[in-house]
């Protein structure tokens, strides 16, 4: 295995941020998939409320 | 374009290295796309394995020579093992392989990254095949009888093969997930210059759209296992009303992940197609621009209609309703799509090789498979067809023509390519012959089945439908070993055979064409001019 | 006419005789006995789903029929081997430079056509009528078996599948216990389940709901004719999901009356049965335990006691079995979570009493151990 040659440092930092942020985007859709969610919304309703 | 003239001259030391170390270690694309497929191949065989059991067994009326359960584990296996183990990774596959051959990148962004989503999917199969091997062994607990789906509460009663179950899910959507960040960096970053999205070939974008699908509703899917295995194990009740859960939340989450899955094999057979019918049609694809809108118009909408697989939950009429119209709507950019593949053929100068036979055949089932997903749509009439054999029938003819058929296409347009070799078209007319006929055998009567009343997922049935079950299995019997005859024209090409010229067809468009056939080691290290 | 025989011989053998057979299916099928469509529908509602089926189903076949003259006219004509020269600018043309707004228009025409009347009747499906005289049921799915409830009248049914040697021609199809409606009465059903998840399903009344363990789902039903109607669950529900058939027998209101009476008198008979302080001998336990054990315990457990592990364990000389009666009692009415063993306190205390002396005796267990209701009832 070797870093390939072909892309520049530049090119390569490029695909490597896309990389993260894409990432990302699946760990906040894993997340969210936790309902969780419902619960603070019920408290955030509860509280609105009072 | 420093880029490319400073790593001109590098190129050309090394050429392919010898041994396993070059599978094991190989950061190349066409290595890791010839693996890619070589697994599929595997796994297609272990999936219509599972398949002939099946049919096997509901041959006649009575239970002939498969337990209740170990019926169901086949039925969950053979979706599992054809949808993540054959055609998801056949797709990444042709993916490896063309995406950087097609948009002139000397290989993908991430080239070790790409290694570790094939490099996964050994290891979930093990996990997959370990699920269903367990139970055989003392106090190896009960098999998987829930199906693919692996509804709760069901599957908190299976045994330690669930748990092997939910790793393999885990693992194998790493390896999609990863695959995808590839692809998406690839595509986004590494096209040719000149080469803008809209000039990007056809089976690039629909990968593009595929990418974010699986990036999108993976994750769902992982959470909704991971949430499942607590429940099992660690005394949540994520699923369990008992304890202030829901049942019907994993059905959701599920489905979330489980109706773009639809659309994630579909796309990249469409994306096939988008070349296979220009190519021996003799003209360009019709409608670029509305190909583009329409995928991704289906792949919004997709993600937004995913509980018409869940009409009889007991929804809110609102809820249905809604569900019921997004997914009438589905129809349009779909139709527009088939639409655009009729005017592609229409006034071309058409030839019939292989990839083009499969072509049409999808043409003309997937229409057949998208109008019996309308009447699946509407939900009063699905109040009926609902977890029927009808479905069954349904959904095979999508699958089958709209996602494997497309990959066949897709092998026997590029295996000129990919070997230097052209494969027996006579052979591969006959497979194309034998396939599509006992396809339709198969699945053709399981509608009237469904119709009749005949539910789906059971081991026994009423004599009332045995006659279309004896002709559905016949057929399948015919439709499974058919494949033996693709495995034997894809080892013979490969061992041999009529040289490929560089444009192995005459109306093959695109830059993959204007490398050798089979191409070098590395290839468009200079990358080249789009005009 | 030798010739002929053999020429026909010849091409039954390969892909035609496959086709062929189908063909012949095909045309038998119309008068055979096994559909090629829904059975004729039993309920109002059930009628309006069926027209909603058969029309969609109109529309689907016109444009298949559409899709498939255009694809094979041009498949025909415009071939490199007819000669045909491929139109290199057919893209550019008005027509495909607009088809992207045609096509769309087009198929909108159809989904509003299809989506249309299928919402009319989506409305009459889901909205249950809120009258005052509708009756209810309480379906409950149980692995595998079905529970109905006749709230209003304080009926409860079981309904099992009958093995083969006696169901005959409708093995998976006849139950011992029959869903009895009325016709002409708007019916009710209240679905939820006792593990895991069923569906009810039966054709003639074109409802399929799915039942949740922990919540109720509800469809309803008018029935507008007699009849015997035949259905099965529908959601994969575990190992016997084929064994769970629903048989309706739709009978005329009199007639139901009558079902009614006759089945409060059977349920009278045996709550006296069971209340008596009776000191009960081990053959009467034994000989009603039996036919209890069989119908309820059977379907996991066996009828051999050898059980179907791993899912569904041995009772003969398992440690429950021949081990203390408490533990046994615990077991029976309280389940046992996390596998398929439900809680069957809703059996009176002689069943239990009755069932848990079998299972300690038969099969060689022979513990000697004789249950009485009372104990039951202590243990409860």
């Amino acid at each position: 295995m070797r870093i390939p040659e072909y892309q520049t440092p530049e090119l390569r930092r490029k695909n490597v941020r896309l990389a993260w942020g894409l990432a990302g985007l699946a760990l906040f859709f894993l997340i969210t998939s936790f309902p969780f969610w419902s619960g603070i919304f019920r408290i955030v309703g509860t509280q609105a409320l009072q | 374009m420093s880029t490319t003239t400073l790593t001109h001259d590098e190129a050309h030391h090394h050429e392919a290295p010898k041994g396993w170390k070059r599978w094991l270690f190989s950061t190349n694309h066409k290595d890791i796309g010839t693996l890619y497929l070589l697994f599929a191949l595997v796994m297609l065989f272990l999936g219509g394995a599972s398949a002939m059991l099946i049919r096997v067994e509901l041959f006649m009326p009575g239970i002939q020579m498969l337990d209740p359960d170990l019926y169901n584990n086949l039925v969950t296996n053979h979706a599992l093992i054809m949808i993540f183990g054959a055609v998801m990774p056949a797709a990444a596959g042709l993916a490896n392989w063309m995406i950087p051959m097609m948009i002139g990148a000397p290989d993908m962004a991430l080239p070790r990254m790409n290694n570790l989503s094939f490099w996964v999917l050994p290891a979930a199969a093990t996990m997959l095949i370990l699920s269903f091997v367990v139970p055989f062994f003392p106090g190896g607990g009960t098999q998987i009888n829930t199906g693919w789906t692996l509804y709760p509460p069901l599957s908190v009663q299976v045994g330690m093969s669930m748990d092997f179950l939910i790793f393999a899910i885990h693992l194998l959507g790493i390896s999609s997930v990863l695959a995808s960040i590839n692809i998406i960096v690839t595509l986004l970053n590494m096209r040719a210059p000149g080469m803008t999205l809209m000039k990007m070939p056809m089976f690039c974008w629909t990968w593009l759209v595929t990418a974010f699908l699986l990036i999108l509703v993976v994750p769902v899917l992982a959470g909704g296992v991971t949430m499942l295995l607590f429940d099992r194990h660690f005394g949540t009740s994520f699923f369990d009303a008992a304890g202030g859960g829901d049942p019907v939340l994993f059905q959701h989450l599920f489905w979330f992940f489980g109706h773009p899955e639809v659309y994630i094999l579909l796309l990249p057979s469409i994306g096939v197609l988008s070349h296979v019918i220009p190519a021996f049609s003799r003209k360009p694809l019709f409608g670029y621009k509305s190909m583009v809108g329409a995928m991704l118009a289906v792949a919004t909408i997709g993600m937004v209609v995913w509980a018409h697989h869940q009409y009889t939950i007991g929804m809110s009429l609102g809820a249905v309703t809604y569900f019921m119209i997004g997914t009438i709507l589905i129809s349009i950019p779909v139709g527009l799509m088939i639409f655009n593949f009729i005017a592609t053929m229409w006034r071309g100068a058409m030839t019939f090789e292989t990839p083009m036979l499969f072509a049409v055949g999808i043409v003309l089932m997937f229409t057949f498979g998208g109008l019996s997903g309308v009447m699946l749509a509407v939900v009063p009439a699905d109040m009926q067809y609902h977890d029927s054999m009808f479905v069954v029938a349904h959904f095979h003819y999508v699958l089958m023509p709209g996602a494997v058929f497309g990959l066949f296409a897709g092998v026997f347009y590029w295996l000129p390519k990919w070997t230097g070799h052209m494969y027996d078209e006579k052979l591969g007319k006959l497979f194309f012959w034998v396939n599509v006929i006992s396809f339709n055998i198969t699945f053709f009567p399981q509608h009237f089945l469904g119709l009749a009343g005949m539910p789906r997922r059971i081991v026994d049935y009423n004599m009332i439908f045995t006659e279309f079950n004896v002709v559905s299995s016949i057929g399948a019997m015919v439709f499974g070993l058919s494949h033996l005859l693709f495995l034997y024209i894809v080892i013979k090409t490969m061992r041999g055979g009529k040289k490929a010229e560089k444009r192995a067809w005459e109306g093959a468009k695109g830059l993959e064409w204007e490398l050798d056939s089979p191409p070098a080691f590395h290839t468009w290290t200079v990358a080249p001019q789009v005009k | 006419m030798q010739n002929q025989i053999k020429q026909t011989n010849r091409s039954l053998l390969g892909i035609n005789g496959v086709l062929a057979t189908i063909l012949l299916l095909a045309t038998a099928g119309a008068s055979a006995e096994y559909g090629l469509n829904f059975p004729e529908p039993a309920a109002n509602v059930a009628q309006e789903i069926y027209n909603i089926h058969m029309m969609t189903m109109g529309i689907a076949t016109v444009l298949l029929v559409i899709v498939f003259a255009i694809v094979f006219y041009s498949l025909y004509f415009h071939r490199k081997s007819r000669g045909f020269e491929a139109d290199q600018e057919f893209h550019n043309s008005w027509f495909g430079n607009w088809s992207w707004v045609i096509v769309p228009v087009m198929v909108l025409g159809v989904d509003l056509t299809i989506a249309g009347k299928a919402d009319a009747v989506l409305k009459k499906v889901w909205d249950v009528p809120k009258e005052e005289n509708i009756m209810d049921v309480k379906v409950t799915g149980h692995q595998w078996w079905w529970e109905f409830d006749y709230l209003d009248h304080d009926i409860k049914v079981e309904s099992r599948y009958v093995p083969k040697e006696e169901s005959g021609d409708l093995y998976l199809r006849e139950v011992d216990n029959r869903l009895v409606l009325p016709t002409g009465v708007k019916i009710r059903f209240l679905h939820t389940s006792a593990d895991v998840l069923h569906a009810f399903w039966v054709p003639e009344l074109a409802v399929k709901k799915d039942a949740i363990p922990g919540y109720v789902t509800e469809t309803w039903a008018e029935l507008n004719r007699e009849g015997v109607f035949r259905g099965q669950c529908a959601e994969l529900c575990g190992t016997w999901h084929a064994r769970m058939p629903i048989v309706v027998e739709s009978v005329s209101q009199e007639k139901f009356a009558a079902w009614v009476g006759e089945q409060k008198a059977i349920k009278v008979a045996a709550a006296a049965e069971a209340s008596t302080d009776k000191t009960w001998s081990m053959d009467e336990l034994m000989a009603k335990g039996k036919p209890l054990y069989e119908t309820k315990c059977g379907a996991c457990h066996q009828a051999t006691g050898l059980g179907l592990p791993p899912a569904f364990p041995a009772l003969k000389g398992s440690a429950l079995t021949v081990g203390p009666i408490a533990g046994h009692l615990d077991i029976v009415l309280n389940g046992k979570e996390g596998t398929a063993m439900q809680p069957w306190n809703s059996l009176n205390d002689l069943e239990i009493a009755a069932i848990v002396t079998y299972e300690r005796n038969a099969w060689d267990n022979n513990t000697g151990d004789v249950v009485q209701p009372a104990d039951v009832k202590q243990a409860r």
